[in-house]
């Protein structure tokens, strides 16, 4: 066996076991090695040589990816994840045709939508979205993210919620926190224009509290305008905006300008 | 959709009245020959130009035995491209001997247009013929030694090359193979200048990324790739479209819409499929922005099957019945996902509620959020609290005008303002002239007049003032351009 390879496997070996250890910084230095090894390999992506042992080493080094996409979760370091992501994910698309399918593909890409998904980053969530089959389309994994971003779409907060309770992967639980609190902010800014005023312990059900002073600490953090008495929040009423009766003179000069000049032009 | 913008490419039904009066197309061929021959030496593109539309007119009256014997007259006998070129012909038995390739030898180097000339009508021919390997390899012999010629005049002549380059490849199914060549062939264009071989490249390039759905890399390219004044119509309606479907991928769907229905309306009517794909786009991402197109949209010439799935879609949304939704997808959800609309349409749930809820808010000035449930036939397990999340969402992204009771479980509806006392109908009755504005001003950049009509009536001079005032315009219009946007 190519002695290059050898270092590889061997390198990774002592990763994994760091890993069932929990020992995420000695994790940490040898992917960083196993990076730079992997780059000695010349029939890995951007290359994609066909050398001898490609599909091996294509194999190694997706492996390798994989971990450090679930390490990042672990560690929950989203930049590390994205960064991950982005060096696997050739070895899904591009090399699909010379390697067996990776039994983590799934959980992985699921994951990258969730993350997409707590971000906001919607645009992104759909271009990947349009990557997939329909059969990857119909994996638990990916269902999961796709019927989260619906329900949040329509609004469905507690739908996304209970979500958090049928993850179909362990490693989705560090998201699905993530989730819960963009959720909470979701809830708080529609309940903000949507009622005029809730009672503290409906409000604490709502924004999913688990007590009346994590609320009022939450009110004083983000949304210090609302007013608490008598145990009921009331919302500011400042929403309601006048309709404007003031003429808008600057800008209907501007146009009727700009009007007679394209006639002037045409005739 | 391979073959619906491809239909493009065929020629409107101008050859009819060249047809009778003519003796051969082996003669015509001979015409456009002597047409880019004169073309070449007086470095004219336009004549260039014209005789690719003449060739396009021949296109179905093409036979192999016209073929060989065009080659024979157009290239040396005996030449290498001459052999190498006749190997992709089909033999055929009743193959007459040309009398003209005899006597009439020409020139021992033939000029490089006459070159890619017959490479162009060879590679045509065969994949009319349906013979896509061997057109495969014409092609990409073809390419190879485009890369190397580097004249004004080969430019139109090789932007037609690789729109066949990429078809052959795409009929087989193999378009990745060539995304590395296209890129490179993109490159090499930009560095010439060659602002037509750009258009077209780019457009391929699109193509070949969303062929495989891979929009972001589409999008980085467009982005990142110089753009200027479209040269062709055909290729910027399609770039067009392309970029009308990035837009609607990545939700921008203001501007999606925009190049949809532009691209919808520059296009040649010929170009049926392409108007279809392009109407079928449209109208999910109209649907995407709350609106209901007409009834006309669906009913235009010829289109009225192909657009019957999105009529009932439609339908589903703008009575806002997710039950009918339903089953309206399930029904065509082969056709969705031929179309590859399926997810889009998922997003449009979302829509439907909100069209129900908005439906809703108008008729009831209060109703219970259990009824809210009930209408919309939300199924879950807490439809109540669903509704209610679902309300204040909707108020907060402003589709009604209501608030919630949470007290007593229900939600009452504003009354609705007087729309004429607020600035809205100033605000579209501006957009609407913009519009119109614009499509003038469009209109008028767009006139072209033949040149050397008038030279003689002009003096110098005279002729000198007039393009001045004339780029004046020019430049005023384009100025203003900026300025209003």
């Amino acid at each position: 066996m190519d002695p290059k390879l050898t270092e590889v496997s061997q390198h990774f070996e002592r990763f994994k076991a760091a890993l069932v250890r929990h020992d995420y910084d000695s994790c940490n230095n040898l992917l960083s090695q196993l990076k730079v090894l992997l780059t000695g390999f010349r029939s890995l992506p951007p290359l994609f040589e066909d050398t001898p042992n490609a599909v091996h080493e294509l194999t190694v080094a997706r492996d390798i990816y994989e971990h450090a996409v679930l390490l990042s979760v672990k560690v929950e370091d989203q930049d590390a994840f994205e960064r991950d992501f982005f060096q696997l994910k050739p070895y899904y698309t591009d090399a699909r045709n010379r390697l067996p399918p990776s039994a983590q593909e799934h959980p992985i890409l699921g994951l990258n939508l969730l993350r997409l998904l707590v971000q906001n980053r919607i645009a992104e969530f759909h271009t990947e979205l349009e990557l997939l089959s329909t059969s990857a389309l119909e994996n638990p994994c990916i269902k999961h993210a796709v019927e989260l971003e619906q329900s949040f779409m329509e609004g469905a907060y507690n739908r996304v919620l209970s979500a958090r309770q049928t993850v179909p992967h362990e490693t989705f639980g560090y998201f699905m926190d993530l989730l819960a609190k963009t959720v909470r902010d979701e809830i708080a800014g529609c309940s903000e224009k949507a009622y005029d005023y809730l009672s503290i312990s409906d409000a604490r059900q709502m924004l999913l509290f688990s007590s009346d002073q994590e609320l009022l600490d939450y009110v004083k953090e983000e949304h210090p305008e609302w007013e608490i008495t008598n145990d009921v929040v009331y919302f500011q009423k400042a929403k309601e905006s006048a309709p404007c009766k003031e003429i808008p003179s600057l800008q209907l000069i501007n146009q009727t300008l700009s009007y007679a000049r394209e006639l002037e032009r045409i005739v | 959709m391979t073959q619906d913008t491809e239909m493009k490419e065929l020629p409107a039904p101008i050859s009819s009245s060249a047809a009778p009066t003519s003796p051969s197309t082996l003669q015509h061929l001979k015409e456009i020959v002597s047409l880019l021959e004169t073309g070449a030496y007086a470095r004219e593109v336009r004549r260039i130009v014209r005789a690719i539309r003449l060739t396009m007119a021949l296109r179905r009256k093409l036979k192999a035995s016209v073929l060989s014997s065009f080659l024979n007259f157009a290239l040396p006998p005996g030449s290498d491209l001459h052999s190498r070129l006749s190997s992709f012909i089909p033999k055929e038995d009743d193959y007459e001997m040309d009398v003209d390739s005899a006597t009439q030898a020409p020139a021992k180097h033939p000029l490089p247009e006459i070159e890619i000339f017959c490479y162009l009508v060879l590679l045509i021919f065969l994949i009319d013929q349906k013979k896509y390997d061997e057109a495969k390899a014409c092609a990409s012999a073809s390419i190879a030694r485009l890369k190397n010629l580097n004249r004004r005049t080969v430019d139109v002549l090789a932007s037609r090359l690789y729109f066949y380059y990429s078809l052959s490849y795409e009929l087989t199914g193999d378009l990745a193979e060539i995304r590395g060549n296209l890129l490179a062939l993109h490159r090499i264009a930009t560095l010439r200048h060659d602002e037509l071989g750009q258009e077209t490249l780019l457009n391929l390039l699109l193509r070949n990324y969303l062929h495989y759905n891979l929009y972001d890399q589409a999008e980085k390219l467009r982005s990142k790739a110089p753009r200027f004044e479209a040269h062709s119509n055909q290729q910027f309606c399609r770039y067009l479209f392309y970029l009308g479907k990035i837009r609607t991928i990545q939700l921008e769907y203001t501007d999606a819409k925009e190049s949809l229905l532009q691209a919808a309306r520059k296009a040649p009517i010929a170009a049926l499929g392409f108007r279809v794909q392009c109407n079928k786009w449209a109208i999910i991402v109209r649907l995407l922005l709350g609106e209901i197109p007409e009834r006309t949209v669906f009913m235009q010439k010829g289109m009225e099957t192909a657009l019957r799935p999105y009529f009932e879609l439609t339908n589903a949304v703008r009575i806002g019945d997710l039950e009918l939704f339903r089953t309206v997808a399930e029904k065509f959800s082969s056709t969705f996902s031929s179309d590859r609309t399926n997810n889009l349409i998922v997003r449009l749930r979302h829509n439907v509620i909100r069209t129900g809820l908005r439906n809703i808010s108008i008729s009831y000035s209060r109703i219970s959020l259990a009824d809210v449930a009930k209408k919309l036939r939300l199924d879950s397990e807490n439809p109540i609290a669903d509704a209610e999340s679902i309300v204040s969402k909707a108020i907060r992204d402003g589709a009604i005008d209501a608030t919630v009771d949470h007290m007593n479980g229900w939600m009452v509806s504003k009354e609705t303002g007087d729309i004429y006392s607020t600035s809205e109908p100033q605000i579209a009755f501006n957009s609407r002239i913009a519009f119109c504005l614009n499509m003038h001003n469009e209109a008028v950049r767009a006139l072209r007049f033949p040149p050397n009509s008038h030279k003689e009536k002009e003096s110098a001079e005279k002729r000198r003032e007039r393009q001045q005032q004339e780029q004046e315009l020019a430049k005023h219009i384009a100025e203003e351009d900026d300025d209003d946007f």
